[in-house]
């Protein structure tokens, strides 16, 4: 006993940090990010606050920038409209019926929340982006995010002004994507090396793809389909022979984000009760 | 409470404020971030208390992982190098600089500080990199990224060291 004693005096140090290391590697392995305390995460609202108020310094400097994309912006979406009044206009007959006129207030299955990047860390293979809207705003984990060019990420967690989100620069982030002009399925997935490229895997021997093709949102409960993800840049490096991995260049530059939307879909409750329900 | 102390509390808020704000802004060509904030384990007394540093590293490590939303990474890590800082030293340091409150520094022991600050830092970005890794494994990808990453930290920690210390002795 009086041994046992003195080792424990001994060892103290070495066995206090064995515990604290351990506390630490059981917090690495345990933490799903889906049940993590919202206390443990950047959108805490300490760290939250913290955040938005170094942004609203660091926005400034972004402002010109943002400023053109917008315009850009607007200048597509004109265009777009014009296109789709000289449609409508065309085929508008004068004596059809009004007796079905279709409903005008019917609401659309997507929303977007525009919010805008308070933080964005760079740490090696977990970078997390966080939000400043939050519950208080609509915002609830597992909406999808998106920039104006591109997908951005998922929303994992929400505190009452703040959210955070897994971006595809992320190793835990999947999302299934295809290409534009084909109809196979592949799993994009980002392998750490750097921040404009990822990778969409597990597409059949062949596809074939030409550089610059347009890869895309396809099934997902979170993304409505055809949103750009970015466009191939060569050919990966397969994990499996059976299949073709392709280098997707991001459509997002997550060095100069700043506004994002995030898609609230009115039908995900529905969608997701109903295939609870199968899996029982 | 002694002094010096709250000296090193305060310093360890600042690291912790410079690394979430800015440092990890930073991705040079997109592999490697600055980690500064390991910094203030070179910074301690030779002679700290061990429980006393091996506590401020997790606790340090601990703010950072709620920062980055990366539970427990950091305070492995950091923790870990908390541990390996006294042998470290015994291996760098000669006896002789063995005084209980002497900071090491750039200019009073350069060549063994900087073999020091280089063990630290390598052990300390090896250690993130293979605890973040562990789901997907690239060995020569993690490598390039712990080499860039470790390059630029010590290219600032040095050039901190440096200015902090003509402030010092611009003071006296």
């Amino acid at each position: 006993m009086r041994n046992l004693l003195n080792f424990i005096r001994q060892s103290s140090t070495w066995l206090y940090a064995i515990v604290l290391v351990a506390f630490s590697f059981y917090l690495v392995f345990s933490h799903n990010s889906y049940h993590r305390s919202v206390y443990f995460t950047s959108a805490n609202s300490l760290t939250g606050w913290l955040y938005d108020k170094s942004n609203s310094v660091r926005t400034y400097f972004y402002l010109h920038k943002n400023n053109r994309e917008l315009l850009e912006r607007n200048a597509k979406l004109e265009s777009e409209l014009y296109v789709l009044k000289e449609l409508y206009h065309r085929d508008y007959d004068s004596i059809s019926t009004t007796a079905f006129a279709l409903d005008s207030v019917k609401a659309s299955q997507f929303r977007f929340i525009p919010a805008e990047v308070s933080y964005l860390s760079f740490s090696a293979m977990n970078n997390y982006i966080t939000l400043n809207k939050g519950l208080a705003d609509g915002v609830k984990p597992d909406m999808g995010v998106i920039s104006q060019r591109g997908v951005v990420g998922v929303v994992f967690k929400a505190s009452e002004h703040f959210s955070a989100v897994i971006p595809i620069i992320n190793a835990k982030f999947r999302l299934s994507a295809k290409l534009k002009n084909s109809g196979n399925y592949g799993s994009l997935s980002w392998d750490g090396s750097d921040i404009y490229t990822a990778q969409l895997q597990e597409l059949p021997k062949h596809e074939v793809y030409q550089e610059g093709d347009t890869v895309l949102t396809s099934f997902s409960r979170i993304f409505p389909k055809g949103l750009v993800i970015g466009y191939v840049s060569g050919k990966a490096k397969s994990q499996n022979d059976n299949f073709n991995s392709f280098d997707v260049k991001l459509a997002t530059n997550f060095y100069t984000i700043q506004d994002v939307l995030i898609i609230e879909d009115s039908y995900y409750t529905e969608q997701n009760q109903l295939e609870q329900s199968i899996r029982q | 409470m002694k002094a010096s102390a709250i000296y090193e509390i305060i310093m360890c808020a600042v690291l912790i404020l410079l690394q979430v704000l800015l440092m990890n802004q930073i991705s040079l060509f997109g592999i490697g971030t600055p980690i500064l904030y390991v910094y203030f384990l070179t910074k301690l007394p030779m002679g700290s208390n061990r429980f006393y540093v091996i506590t401020l590293g997790f606790i340090v490590g601990f703010i950072i992982d709620i920062f980055l939303n990366t539970p427990g990474m950091n305070a492995a890590a950091t923790t870990i190098v908390a541990v390996m800082r006294k042998p470290l030293m015994n291996l760098f340091f000669s006896k002789d600089d063995e005084f209980e409150d002497f900071v090491p520094g750039i200019y009073r022991s350069s060549g063994a500080f900087v073999r020091f600050v280089v063990a630290m830092v390598l052990l300390h970005q090896s250690l993130l990199f293979f605890i973040g890794a562990f789901s997907f494994f690239n060995l020569t990808n993690t490598l390039i990224r712990i080499g860039a990453s470790s390059l630029i930290t010590l290219v600032l920690i040095f050039a901190i060291d440096s200015l902090m210390y003509k402030k010092v002795a611009s003071e006296q």
